[in-house]
């Protein structure tokens, strides 16, 4: 009985032992996202990004013959939960460097904690300045908001000519950024800003801001928020018989928005990182594997944790030895093209790319227009 | 005319929370218990609302069955989390309450999914223009009506049949009318049942607004409910309504002319304290 036993729990130890010897010969990549709580929906967005980048490296013969894999773990985009998750990730998981593929708040928290030990950290989407400015081994694939705002400017005031504008600005750390980019160059461009009304992202209904709004009679409304309030936003204010164009930014850019306003979504024009229709091969790739993987169109926050994946994965299969400066300097010195266009990165660790303009056209993301103007573009760099 | 605007965007917004708060204030006369998570039974009521016009329902169709649907879980709730709990201090339902409206919302998540839900084609979308310049959707015009005549029948029906006699019997005092033979049981599932199918309404109706369910939709009105029925007197129906279209109109010119300092929850909660300052026992007081 006990031989029996005994060759049992052997055999189980084995069992349980194998996935382990497989993972030697891996590179682990640490990834928090908020896969429950209110922001469930765009942290499971930002892993199938990440995880289908990560079957394309290892599709094509992984990282110097070693596999990539992701370490996952739920944040439900806070701080609390994220700082000891980096801390887990670090220490116990042992990973060579970690992604956020989380709002602001969650991913400062974390960041702080990736620079104390040294571990390089991407940040694929969230907004909040001070998030690479943790230290040397933070980066970001996305654009501040200010960056994203000062595009919008150009977009309302000089290419599409509208001088008379109304903000509904969403009151955190994205919409406040946002606008005041949006703010420091609507000047240079002839915009004249109407009125500004504020909104909380727990906000649905607008009634009041939309009569106000009407009232003020702007020949363009520059709104930020992202497609759970951007949604109910444009139906309402389409429903008070507002008929002047909607510009928004990458918070609306997902094929929900345009499930939720419907037909009043033709016509909302943003800023954003990713172009559907991008001639690009690895955007190409990234908006059909998407697609298969998830089973429904891709979105900005995908292609965002996409791309911080592969530019992770080009800095590991470039680094000079394993050593994580020789990790954060390879990462530093990108220049690759992924699925929201040519990286590179400033000393900040800011990402310098063009900024995609979509609108909406029968009911999908269409190419409008693209920004590539350096100057304006400028990431902070301190 | 921007004002009266204003004030009628402030009475739709206020009829859906009195819509919410009804079934609040009537569960917490009767039982002494702050229901949180019939803010999950509003956002139950708005996805079966949807689920059944995205299947081709009609949404009058879809409005009844999810009024009825949720009212039965209502029963449900009163039934298995708080009964076993009534001879507790509040407190431990009120913690009860609080847990089953997390776990309902991480529920609705992983059945309906974490992107919140759509109307194919939303019904009720069309504009009517009440006044020149002034168009309002007619799912906007229809949660004032709806919620004036459910209210409505809700206290002709308190007033005058025997099932609201026997119930105002057992809020003013449940031994005394046990003793005069009213089945308080049975009084406890009805109100159950009419709470919980208001709060459904209210859920299609926003719905119908925003034309997003989302799993935590309720998070909101959760607490601001609660702010509802403390504003209007613990206990007092008319209180709660006064206090629902008061601070729909409140929310609707503090979000044009201080949304730059305080959101609308900061607002709604100022507005509380102010009330709470100068009358202690709500905009109107009882007896």
């Amino acid at each position: 009985m006990t031989k029996i036993f005994k060759s049992l729990s052997f055999a189980v130890f084995m069992a349980l032992s194998l996935p382990f010897a497989a993972f030697a010969d891996s590179i682990k990549i640490g990834f928090n996202a908020p896969l429950t709580g209110f922001a469930a929906a765009d942290g499971n967005s930002a892993r199938v990004g990440a995880e289908l980048a990560v079957e394309q490296v290892n599709s094509a013969g992984g990282i110097g013959g070693k596999q990539l894999e992701l370490v996952i773990y739920d944040d439900q985009a806070s701080p609390k939960e994220s700082a000891p998750l980096a801390v887990k990730l670090i220490t116990q998981d042992n990973v060579a460097a970690g992604i956020s593929g989380s709002y602001s708040g969650a991913t400062r928290a974390a960041a702080t904690i990736y620079q104390e030990s040294n571990v390089p950290y991407i940040s694929a989407y969230a907004v909040h300045p001070d998030i690479t400015r943790a230290g040397d081994y933070v980066f970001r694939t996305s654009f501040v908001g200010e960056v994203q705002g000062r595009a919008g400017a150009k977009l309302i005031g000089e290419m599409m000519g509208h001088k008379r504008v109304v903000m509904i600005t969403l009151n955190n750390d994205f919409g406040k950024s946002l606008a005041n980019g949006f703010k420091e160059k609507a000047g240079d461009f002839g915009i004249e800003i109407v009125n500004e009304y504020e909104y909380s992202i727990k906000d649905r209904e607008f009634g009041a801001i939309v009569s106000k709004a009407k009232s003020d009679e702007p020949g363009a409304i520059y709104a930020s928020g992202y497609f759970f309030t951007a949604g109910p936003l444009v139906r309402q204010l389409r429903a008070a018989g507002i008929e002047v164009p909607v510009i928004g930014q990458e918070g609306y850019d997902s094929q929900k928005f345009i499930e939720i306003a419907g037909p009043d979504a033709e016509g909302v024009i943003i800023t954003t990182s990713l172009d559907r229709d991008s001639a690009d091969a690895v955007t190409q790739d990234f908006i059909s594997g998407f697609e298969a993987k998830a089973g429904y169109p891709s979105d900005m926050v995908a292609a965002s944790a996409h791309t911080a994946v592969l530019v992770m994965a080009d800095a590991l299969a470039r680094a000079a030895d394993e050593s994580a400066a020789a990790l954060r300097e390879a990462i530093a010195g990108a220049s690759v093209m992924a699925s929201t266009g040519q990286i590179s990165f400033n000393a900040l660790g800011e990402v310098q790319k063009d900024v995609q303009i979509q609108i909406v056209k029968d009911g999908n993301w269409r190419h409008y227009a693209v920004i590539s103007d350096t100057e304006l573009l400028a990431p902070p760099a301190e | 005319m921007l004002a009266i605007e204003l004030v009628i965007q402030g009475i739709v917004q206020g009829a859906i929370y009195a819509l919410i708060a009804l079934g609040l204030v009537l569960v917490y006369g009767l039982l002494r218990i702050l229901h949180v998570a019939h803010a999950a039974l509003y956002t139950l009521g708005a996805y079966i609302g949807v689920i059944i016009v995205n299947q081709g329902g009609h949404i009058i169709f879809a409005t009844a069955v999810a009024m009825v649907a949720v009212g039965f879980v209502g029963i449900g709730v009163y039934r298995f989390a708080y009964k076993p709990l009534l001879d507790k201090p509040p407190l431990i339902a009120l913690i009860a309450s609080i847990g089953l409206f997390i776990a309902a919302e991480e529920i609705y998540r992983i059945i309906f999914g974490a992107y919140g839900m759509s109307f194919a084609q939303p019904p009720l979308q069309q504009q009517i223009e009440l006044f020149k310049g002034f168009h309002l959707s007619t799912a906007r015009i229809s949660v004032v009506i709806l919620s004036i005549l459910f209210i409505g029948v809700l206290g002709w029906l308190a007033a005058s049949t025997r099932t609201g006699i026997a119930w105002r019997a057992t809020v003013s005092d449940a031994g005394m009318a046990a003793s005069f033979g009213v089945n308080i049981e049975k009084v406890r599932y009805i109100n159950f049942f009419i709470g919980s199918a208001l709060a459904a309404l209210a859920g299609v109706m926003v719905a119908l607004l925003n034309n997003l369910v989302e799993p935590t939709m309720g998070a909101v009105p959760a607490y601001k409910a609660l702010a509802i029925i403390v504003l209007g007197g613990l206990g007092s129906v008319r209180g709660t309504l006064v206090a629902s279209i008061a601070l729909g109109i409140i929310e609707s010119f503090g979000t044009i002319y201080l949304g730059h300092v305080m959101d609308r929850d900061a607002i709604a909660f100022t507005f509380l304290i102010i009330v709470l300052m100068i009358r202690p026992q709500g905009l109107l007081t009882r007896r």
